[in-house]
């Protein structure tokens, strides 16, 4: 085997990716492209699915979910600049003076994924139940109106999303700002730039490739996520296209529609990636 | 002074090093990965690929399936063994072993080991899964399954059940149920299913928080609770209820009716706080909720934590669902089913299970052998949980509350998607 290796280096590449581009094939290839299949499909479960090739579902559900299209991207746009203002400075302050900290800081960042996400999220709930122990206290103090609430509005849902993907910000950002070599900072300093114009000039544009992943590491789970919507809202205005997609296959058993939906927003997200590459001047997927 | 970043250096030059041996630089790997990506893409056509990914349909569609009309009731030897689905915390359970002595007995009783899973959690969600297999005419790995009246309906038209014979196989059945339970619409003649519990759909409410009484659905439309309203996210009971409201009999509901009962649902949307599952159990006892749809035997259980808690049904009225023992087509062990679906029909079983469930027995006889375990119990705590049983009109419903229920329609297939549909418009805009 080895010796056979040896006289045809040409095919080690591929059998490196092999396993990769099996796995690939199977789990998202070829599930992808019967979704396709299913989105054209017409008909209900009881007299099965015909093959129509029927395109027209694809405008038919834009236009029916284009508000629950246009919430998630919303609510996903406000979770990435949250997590930018939220994560950076703290990804910054890690890396620049976390010291020997650093490792206890980081493994703070990522404690949260010790607890299963669900989990996290329903105990958000208890804790900010309307009677819940910081807003029964609060309106026992008489801080806050009898009727506040914190669940069932969109601003639990962004929070909540904002939360539970924070870390997915930090920590490529982490990474980028690590390996950023501090003396080019240091060198901006004694060129007489001002501490502001050495941060806006050296560190932001060389950590630009951690903000770049970090961004999409958090907008597309956010924009296709529907736990949080479903536990912290649940209300008919907090609903996004996850929730959708989620009720047209399981409740409502009409597949066609569902594989429509979950196919647009993809192709959305596919899209809004290229076009945000381009206005990042060409950065590279890899950090 | 030590460099941090000297670790990822040496790990880099190690990749680089393997990298390097296999004479392939980083920049052709990533390019080589991207032609093997090509190949294997083009290996397949896309028109094959999409014309063969077809589903087919359910057997009651093209008739393929054995029909159950003319198949034979179930019955034969017991095989020892029974492989029952349930709903959870759906059957007793002694608190110190987490075992349950009905099961336990009936393993004594007919020597047949139950593999008793709490796999059910949703109608829909469940047929799911074993949907396929029915379809394809092969055995579901269940032998038993509890389900609700409506869905028993769907299974029983879809051709998806074994046929019982309730006299010959459930005796107890016949001699010990309420007369209510017999000859449901649902399932003529009970020929393929027999009850397991059921309770009411109706309206919760904290009087604490509503600040007066709750008599109906109306008071579900008051925007004075707005965002402290809660509806079910099962399109049968809040259309069910709504359509009450309206007047109309839900059995007897034209498309017209529940278009002008999804308006009034439409309407109330914005008051609502969401649609929920089970999960409103929690939302009600945490105050979150002030009044919302409710399952009567939750109530009962959550009053034990706030006696304030009230059930009631609604004045329009409410829905009376039943969940039923069924068997699904091609179980390897239905004797063992039916065996077990007589045991629980005893009065003493029943008894027991219902001290348990807290939803409505369906064994009017077991009531005086609660209150019997509440005279011989040791602790007062005891005979006061067992009179609260055996006294709950949610757990022995008494004839008025009973005057005021309704069942659910069994849907057609065009009319489950309509109403679907409609409803989805409901909750999610």
């Amino acid at each position: 085997m080895a010796g056979w290796l040896r006289q045809h280096r040409g095919l080690i590449p591929y059998l490196f990716l092999l396993p990769g581009v099996l796995w690939l094939l199977v789990f998202f290839v070829l599930p992808m492209l019967a979704m396709a299949s299913v989105a054209t499909q017409e008909g209900t479960l009881g007299t099965g699915f015909r093959q129509t090739f029927n395109v027209g579902v694809f405008p038919e559900v834009l236009d029916r979910y284009a508000p629950h299209f246009l919430r998630s991207l919303e609510y996903a746009l406000v979770v990435t600049l949250l997590t930018i203002g939220i994560g950076f400075p703290m990804a910054y302050t890690i890396a620049f003076r976390g010291g020997r900290y650093k490792n206890v800081l980081l493994l703070l960042v990522i404690m949260p994924f010790f607890t299963s996400f669900v989990i996290r999220t329903i105990s958000w709930k208890f804790i900010l139940a309307d009677q819940g122990f910081v807003l029964g206290t609060l309106k026992d103090a008489g801080i806050v109106d009898e009727g506040f609430r914190i669940l069932a509005t969109p601003a639990a849902v962004i929070s909540g999303i904002t939360y539970n993907f924070l870390p997915f910000f930090v920590l490529p950002m982490y990474v980028a700002l690590e390996r950023i070599d501090y003396r080019l900072v240091e060198a901006a300093t004694d060129l007489y730039a001002s501490r502001l114009q050495a941060f806006l000039r050296v560190t932001l544009p060389l950590s630009i490739p951690g903000l770049f992943a970090g961004s999409l590491l958090t907008f597309i789970p956010a924009a296709g996520d529907y736990i949080n919507a479903e536990l912290l809202g649940g209300t008919r205005d907090t609903q996004m296209i996850g929730n959708v997609v989620q009720t047209l296959y399981i409740v409502n058993r009409d597949y066609p529609h569902a594989a429509a939906v979950s196919l647009i927003l993809m192709v959305a997200l596919l899209v809004g990636v290229v076009a945000y590459r381009r206005v990042l001047r060409g950065q590279e997927l890899t950090v | 002074m030590p460099d941090p970043r000297n670790d990822r250096t040496q790990i880099e030059r190690a990749i680089a090093r393997a990298l390097a041996q296999g004479r392939i630089s980083r920049r052709r790997f990533l390019r080589q990965a991207g032609k093997g990506g090509l190949i294997t893409a083009s290996a397949l056509s896309l028109p094959a690929i999409l014309a063969a990914c077809g589903i087919s349909p359910s057997s009651a569609g093209t008739g393929s399936a054995v029909s159950s009309a003319s198949g034979a009731p179930v019955g034969g030897e017991l095989s020892g063994e029974l492989i029952f689905a349930n709903w959870p915390l759906y059957i007793d359970q002694d608190e110190d072993t987490g075992e349950s002595p009905t099961l336990d007995q009936f393993t004594e009783a007919t020597g047949s080991t139950v593999d008793y899973q709490e796999a059910i959690q949703d109608n829909q969600e469940f047929f799911g899964t074993i949907q396929p297999q029915l379809e394809a005419g092969e055995p579901t790995g269940w032998d038993m399954i509890v389900m609700t009246d409506w869905m028993v309906g769907n299974m029983i038209n879809l051709g998806y059940l074994e046929q019982i014979d309730v006299a010959a196989s459930v005796p107890n059945f016949v001699a010990n149920a309420d007369d209510k339970y017999k000859n449901p619409s649902y399932d003529p003649n009970n020929l393929h299913s027999v009850p397991w519990a059921s309770g009411y759909t109706g309206i919760a409410y904290n009087p604490e928080l509503t600040g007066r009484e709750i008599t109906g659905f109306a008071d579900l439309l008051d925007p004075e609770f707005e965002g402290r309203i809660g509806m079910f996210s099962e399109v049968r009971d809040s259309l069910s209820l709504a359509l009450l409201h309206n007047g109309v009999e839900p059995k007897d509901a034209t498309e017209d009716d529940v278009r002008a009962a999804n308006e009034v649902l439409k309407e109330q949307a914005p008051l609502v706080r969401g649609y929920y599952g089970n999960e409103y159990a929690q939302e009600l006892a945490s105050g979150s909720l002030a009044v919302t749809m409710a399952w009567s035997g939750d109530v009962f259980q959550l009053q034990f934590d706030n006696p304030d808690l009230r059930f009631i049904i609604p004045e329009a009225g409410g829905i009376l669902w039943i969940d039923n023992m069924c068997i699904p087509k091609g179980a390897a062990h239905p004797a063992d089913a039916l065996a077990m679906m007589d045991f629980v029909f005893q009065p003493e079983i029943a008894a027991q299970m219902a001290e348990y469930i807290n939803f409505i027995c369906p064994v009017p006889a077991a009531q005086d052998i609660i209150r019997q375990h509440a005279e011989e119990a040791e602790s007062e705590e005891d005979r006061d949980y067992y009179t609260a049983v055996a006294e709950s009109p949610l757990v022995f419903p008494t004839a008025e509350d009973l005057a005021k229920v309704h069942s659910y329609k069994v849907l057609s297939e065009e009319e489950e998607a309509l109403w679907n549909e409609l409803f989805q418009e409901v909750t999610q805009g």
